[in-house]
């Protein structure tokens, strides 16, 4: 049997007959085949010594078989991994950061405890995953919408901890910035609840998020510092219409002035659904993988030999037809000046979707789960197949059009010098306020050259970092490399997550490592041994 | 852990999926409860008279496993052969061991490819105690 690191045989077998006490033996599992459904099935390390393996996992039922079983592991310093339901494919999957950790998988906890329609909010348990909301939500005859991510087979609670976002309205779509409310098993099994769920009988958990004094919704977003076992959500009353617009523009000088007047307009509420930024011209080859930006003499030859634009901005509007129709006629007023700016309604719905409507829209746009994206390759949209795996290259870049040009540059001479294949890449992804976020899918493989792909990412990493662009999520081989990235004041971010970390988990039993923080006994592992 | 009684019932049926489209709906009577077929690959609607529920989808298993597999398998019992692309497997058995589900047969089909998509046959049968009959 795998044994976590520094814990003898005696001791974890202690510990597993613990915790089949408190959950039941059919809950507890160490055996190699039930294991291998933990993996990382997208791994950089697939296969090799280094692979993040789970010792055993277990899956309670109840926030007291939760208790329990991190009671357990305090008890003995067995170092646990939560996971909700493990679906975070490309960014680690069920897979603990710190192999030998006990994964506790919290799937059989898929309550909705309470879908509060005039409230428009949401409180569930993590294994409730954005199918069972949406069966919930049908079922009940809700009249509310929830934001998904694509693929919506993961967990709400899962997703929005590690901050994965959808495709729907502002303040939703970032789903960490639709969270109100958490219930956490702290290091010591302690319970806590953040917010006005502090208050014993209070009816505003799901209402008022900071509660008193500091916020600590935060810490539990990407942490090592407790099993969130409650979390709510505020939604979105499900809008009368959807109308999607685009803004085109023919000039490789227009990309400044198309994105100021965007951002302008999407901070003053101007339109509320998620706006789109890309490059018809340069996506001509692959939809869905923008080329090299050229220099601007051969961009603007190529928009006036392909009659194709430079630039399209795509708002998206939710609301009453009458409103978001007033909204975009405003939109468009406001890019008149640009010369030769085209523009077009690209896509109208009433709601609910009809049978037909289902079938030609973007599923996730609407809050509907799917699992479509899978089968993209099959379309013939890129050679993607989902068995063979990829990993997410996702960092925050200036929200400006020099900030496009920018990233797109150096990613793509990077990933040429390198070597490194993209079968994915959008450098201005909307989903979370106020950001644009560089998305890259980099393919993964079983067969060995995962080690050039690793030095290649890490490299990528370093020289984003040199620019100022840091990720803002990454699979577990890389979360050291890019917490190191964050080094002002000589790493202080990191140190005082640390601290935190010591002072709440002395055991350092949650989550060791992830997203670069290690607790005092296992820091010697981080990438760089612990160096302060 | 698969019972007894199950291992009888998809063990009969493993040996004869191995001659491809038609060998796999010819056993489907010794064993499974239902197949699920990928009609993206060639022959695919050649199966009018197959002995048990025949589901259908053409690449994305979202509304046959939301519609259909997802409620089922929160129950014991049923074994599902299946002939799909591997991308469609990937997708159903990560969703069948949240569901204590295992693939228990797996072989590449020799049908060509569909997009580069392999065409695979499989068997997905109940495994955790929970689910097992």
């Amino acid at each position: 049997m795998t044994t976590p690191p520094g814990i003898d045989a005696a001791t974890f077998a202690d510990g597993l007959a613990a915790m089949r006490s408190a959950v039941g033996d059919e809950w507890v599992f160490d055996q190699p085949a039930d294991l291998n459904t933990y993996r990382d099935f997208y791994s950089v390390l697939w296969g090799e010594p280094e692979e993040k393996l789970a010792s055993a996992a277990v899956a309670p039922a109840s926030v007291e078989e939760v208790q329990a079983v991190v009671r357990v592991a305090n008890e003995r310093r067995i170092p646990i991994y939560p996971i909700s339901t493990g679906r975070n494919l490309g960014y680690g999957g069920s897979a603990p950061v710190l192999s030998g950790s006990v994964v506790v998988d919290l799937k059989r906890m898929d309550r909705v405890i309470e879908v509060n329609e005039d409230n428009c909010s949401a409180l569930v348990e993590p294994g409730v995953s954005f199918f069972d909301m949406y069966r919930h939500l049908r079922e009940s005859g809700s009249k509310l919408m929830m934001s998904v991510p694509d693929p919506g087979w993961g967990s709400l609670v899962g997703n929005a901890l590690d901050s994965g976002g959808g495709y729907t309205v502002a303040g939703y779509r970032g789903h960490f910035e639709a969270v109100c409310g958490i219930e956490a098993v702290m290091a010591d099994g302690e319970l806590l609840r953040t917010g006005m769920g502090a208050l014993p009988g209070s009816e505003t958990w799901q209402q008022y998020r900071m509660g008193l004094g500091p916020c600590l919704d935060g810490m539990f977003r990407q942490s090592t510092l407790g099993v969130v076992t409650k979390m709510g959500f505020w939604m979105f009353p499900t809008p009368e219409a959807w109308l999607s617009g685009s803004v085109s523009v023919m000039r490789y000088e227009d990309l400044d002035e198309l994105v100021r007047v965007a951002n302008e307009l999407e901070y003053g509420n101007l339109f509320n659904g998620m706006p789109g930024f890309s490059s018809p011209v340069l996506t001509q080859e692959n939809p869905i993988a923008m080329a090299m930006i050229p220099e601007p003499e051969v961009m603007n030859r190529m928009v006036a030999e392909s009659g194709v634009p430079a630039w399209s901005f795509s708002p998206n509007f939710y609301g009453p037809e009458r409103v978001i129709r007033e909204q975009w006629a405003y939109v468009k007023s406001r890019f008149e000046h640009i010369p030769g700016v085209q523009f077009a309604e690209t896509g109208f719905v009433d709601l609910p979707l009809s049978p037909d409507d289902m079938e030609r829209i973007h599923k996730p746009r609407f809050g509907i789960p799917s699992l479509e994206i899978f089968s993209v390759g099959s379309r013939g949209y890129g050679n993607f197949n989902p068995s063979d795996g990829h990993i997410w290259f996702s960092a925050v870049i200036p929200r400006s059009g020099q900030g496009i040009i920018d990233a797109n540059r150096v990613m793509r001479a990077e990933c040429e010098r390198l070597g490194l294949d993209l079968f994915m890449f959008a450098p201005a992804v909307t989903c979370w306020t106020r950001s644009f976020v560089l998305f890259a899918a980099v393919p993964v493989y079983k067969d060995g050259r995962n080690e050039h792909l690793r030095d290649a990412v890490r490299e990528i990493i370093r020289t984003c970092a040199s620019h100022g662009w840091g990720e803002y999520r990454c699979p577990p081989a890389f979360m050291d490399d890019v917490m190191e990235a964050y080094s002002f004041g000589d790493h202080k971010l990191r140190r005082v997550n640390e601290q935190i970390k010591d002072a709440l988990d002395p055991n350092g039993i949650i989550s060791a490592g992830r997203y670069g923080v290690w607790p005092e006994r296992y820091r010697h592992l981080r990438r760089d041994g612990g160096a302060a | 852990m698969i019972s007894r009684r199950d291992f009888v019932k998809w063990g009969a049926v493993v040996p004869a999926l191995g001659t491809g489209w038609h060998g796999a709906f010819a056993a489907a009577p010794q064993g499974l409860d239902a197949m699920l077929v990928d009609t993206r690959f060639p022959g695919a609607l050649d199966v009018a008279d197959a002995p048990v529920p025949v589901l259908r989808f053409a690449g994305d298993v979202t509304n046959v496993w939301y519609d259909r597999l997802d409620a089922r398998w929160r129950r014991p019992g049923f074994v599902l052969g299946g002939i799909t692309g591997s991308d469609a497997l990937f997708v159903l058995e990560t969703l069948a061991t949240h569901q204590g589900r295992r693939v228990v047969s797996r072989m590449a089909l020799d049908l060509p490819r569909v997009n580069d998509v392999q065409a695979m046959r499989w068997i997905i049968a109940p495994h955790h105690k929970s689910v097992t009959a």
